[in-house]
């Protein structure tokens, strides 16, 4: 009864509809407006958009340095971590839409994609250059558009071979393969022994790219000219490695790696179902918690050396500033700090691995010397090239990446297709894109 | 007759002046949000997508208005034919089975079965799953190694090796055919049996007493009743068919060797991934000419019927 008085009666009178809307709206219009003048006038805050990385105590380390930060320097700083596979379709909308974090992990040739709408970081990546001894050529790969740098290489997820020891032995290797052509022959032998070897041939965007660019350069291939224009793919080199893959997935793989996502690859070997794939130190780490007695035979290798020379293919992310930022001169004092070898040695301290620094200075971190099967994955990064190679990361060859022309090149070999005809497909296709640029 | 008279004298008058009564200004006004609604969550992303289709936008930079320029292009790119190709068959493959399987689930489930109500409920089941959350269960279902499907399969003696059914072009293919007919089949067969339901019962009971078979009777009368319903539910899922995106990405990510690669997929690596998103966008709208014609035939057809 109490209830009916209070909504017909004398409150009833006192607050009517439409006082209660005037006042609500006055009331939100107020705060709003109080929200509008604080975000004017009040503390700088910085919002970076990362991946969210497989380690989790990766992440967990940058947020404690986040918070470090805040407290010192009384900058509020906040890191979003997201899917790798979302970081494309977020990035596309900050940029699009004018709106979105300060700073962004540039992912493999984010800078050069996006490079109109990053600001000029040169100053912070050349003082970070000189301090921490140079960058390595990936680092300036990834950063450098042109002349000008638009990003600040932050690390590299290095991908390498990951084999296991006693099989090898077992068929008389106590080393691991340097040439493609032994690798061939080793690959065989364990195979016929019931261990087979596997690298991604479906559409893992990682595995599937980072395996095969490396044995591409490494027969002499190359998608275009160093001029980034001409496309040069049909040639005897690429022949060979297309011949060299189609041996391999006869003689020593299973038909399974047309399929392999990018954590196929991890699941066959932990199962035990393969004894060689490629696969950045994420199987090593699993292995710590869920399978100690196979991390004790399970090393790494860089990737063999071929007719052109070693090469490795890894995704090197960078740090960029967005030109809509209201915080620039704040985040590139942010980016100095977190690369200092206080918070950056910290960082890849945890991943073991994970991650390697660009910096030439951090080849020498203490993290390498914490397990003598982390020593190759070091080494890693002054093998590295991008998708283009020899010319420098461009948009065509970004797009010739996502479309996978050249997992695909093998793969239609693999199947049956004669080399001439897969070399023209993707030559035809490789045409089709760059003919866009 | 006062209505009557009201009709008669708005439409004596000019149309605007159907605007100074109190409550066709109320009517205006309610249904303005929803016009509102419309305008910026349907419109506004139309139509720029239609603009962006028509330049040669990449991320971040504004472009220029080429025309056509981008759809003449993909005309000659080979992958986008094999898109087309492989969103074809895969719309029209499974269209058609959800359509086949859609009317016999209907007519057993309006059949006096235990638990009927039940049993219609789980039907619903893959439809009210999250997709991407059912999709990755078929991924493992799917998986190389671990291929429950496979392990069944191989156990029965119905199979002497493993099909590689997310590694082999053309399994790939059925493979997202299945998840797809599996998902969107209980959409069908509970869009008919509501169809069959108000099917008058005096129609069977007259065929029956002049000797029609049951065939007979699902020719002559169930399905030419059932059209409308069955024209609606096509038309709807072709639509959403060429428009599919999770099933496809989840699974095979358009691979094996672009096998399954469709209109959402490849616009999203294209304009996302690749950041043309002038190109995404044509190649997203690529079929909107060709759906506009057959939506528009197929509700004339719906409001002769």
């Amino acid at each position: 009864m109490g209830q009916r008085k209070t909504r017909s009666g004398e409150t009833g009178r006192n607050l009517s509809r439409r006082k209660f809307l005037g006042v609500t709206a006055g009331a939100t219009a107020a705060l709003s407006f109080g929200t509008f003048i604080r975000s004017g006038q009040g503390a700088a805050s910085l919002k970076i958009l990362t991946w969210s990385n497989t380690l989790n105590a990766m992440d967990d380390t940058l947020r404690e340095q986040a918070k470090q930060y805040t407290k010192e320097k009384g900058v509020d700083v906040a890191f979003e971590f997201i899917n790798q596979t979302d970081l494309p379709t977020k990035t596309a909308a900050a940029v699009e839409s004018g709106a979105g974090p300060d700073i962004i992990t540039t992912w493999s040739d984010g800078a050069h994609l996006h490079d109109k709408a990053l600001i000029d970081v040169s100053d912070i990546a050349e003082s970070l250059g000189k301090q921490l001894k140079g960058w390595t050529n990936i680092g300036q790969d990834i950063g450098l558009v042109g002349k000008v740098w638009k990003a600040v290489p932050w690390g590299i997820i290095p991908i390498c071979v990951t084999y296991r020891t006693d099989w090898c032995k077992e068929v008389g290797y106590e080393k691991f393969p340097d040439t493609y052509d032994d690798l061939l022959v080793m690959s065989k032998k364990l195979k016929d022994k019931g261990h087979p070897v596997g690298f991604a041939l479906g559409r893992a965007i990682g595995d599937g790219n980072q395996s095969h660019y490396p044995i591409f350069w490494a027969f002499g291939g190359m998608e275009a000219k160093k001029d980034g224009k001409t496309v040069a793919i049909n040639s005897p080199e690429t022949a060979k490695a297309v011949d060299w893959r189609r041996r391999l997935f006869k003689e020593a793989e299973t038909e399974d790696v047309l399929s392999w996502d990018d954590s196929s690859n991890n699941r066959a070997f932990l199962a035990e179902a393969v004894s060689v794939t490629g696969n950045a130190a994420s199987i090593y780490w699993a292995e710590k918690k869920n399978a100690p007695q196979l991390r004790e035979v399970t090393n790494h290798a860089l990737w063999p050396q071929g007719p052109a020379g070693r090469f490795g293919y890894s995704t090197a992310m960078g740090l960029g500033i967005f030109r809509f930022s209201k915080s620039q001169k704040e985040a590139k004092e942010f980016i100095t700090w977190l690369m200092q070898p206080k918070q950056y040695s910290a960082w890849i301290g945890v991943g073991e691995g994970q991650i390697a620094g660009l910096a030439n200075f951090y080849e020498d971190d203490p993290v390498w010397k914490k397990d003598p099967k982390l020593e190759v994955i070091r080494q890693i990064p002054k093998y590295v090239r991008m998708p283009g190679y020899p010319a420098p990361p461009s948009r065509p060859a970004a797009e010739a990446m996502v479309k996978y022309v050249l997992v695909n090149m093998f793969a239609r070999a693999c199947k049956g297709m004669s080399t001439a005809e897969t070399i023209k497909i993707a030559e035809n296709e490789l045409k089709e894109i760059y003919a866009k640029a | 007759m006062a209505s009557t008279a009201n009709v008669e004298s708005t439409q004596a008058r000019p149309w605007l002046s159907r605007f100074r009564k109190p409550e066709a200004l109320t009517g205006y006004f309610l249904i303005s949000p929803a016009v509102f609604l419309m305008l910026v969550l349907l419109a506004y992303p139309f139509v720029l997508a239609v603009w962006i289709s028509l330049t040669d936008r990449v991320l971040g930079e504004p472009g220029k208005f080429i025309w056509l320029g981008n759809f003449l292009k993909l005309l000659q790119d080979s992958l986008f034919l094999q898109t087309v190709w492989n969103s074809f068959v895969y719309t029209i493959s499974t269209v058609f089975l959800k359509m086949l399987l859609g009317v016999i689930l209907a007519l057993l489930l309006n059949q006096d079965i235990p638990c009927r109500n039940l049993v219609r409920g789980l039907i619903l089941m893959p439809w009210i799953v999250p997709t991407s959350l059912s999709v990755l269960t078929w991924l493992w279902m799917f998986d190389s190694l671990f291929s429950v499907v496979n392990y069944i399969l191989l156990g029965a003696g119905l199979i002497s090796k493993k099909v590689p059914w997310l590694g082999d072009p053309l399994w790939a293919m059925v493979s997202v055919i299945i998840v797809n007919t599996w998902r969107g089949l209980p959409f069908f067969a509970v869009s008919f049996l509501a169809g069959l339901m108000t099917i008058p019962r005096e129609l069977y009971e007259a065929a029956e007493v002049d000797g029609a078979l049951r065939f007979r009777q699902f020719w002559h009368i169930t399905l030419p009743l059932l059209q409308p319903v069955i024209a609606v539910v096509v038309l709807f899922s072709t639509i959403w068919t060429f428009a599919d995106f999770q099933i496809v990405y989840i699974l095979t990510h358009g691979g094996p060797i672009n096998a399954t690669q469709i209109f959402a997929t490849m616009a999203y690596d294209v304009a996302l991934v690749a950041g043309r998103i002038g190109e995404g966008s044509a190649i997203s709208l690529f079929l909107f000419p060709a759906l506009l014609v057959v939506i528009i035939l197929m509700l004339k057809y719906l409001r002769r019927e």
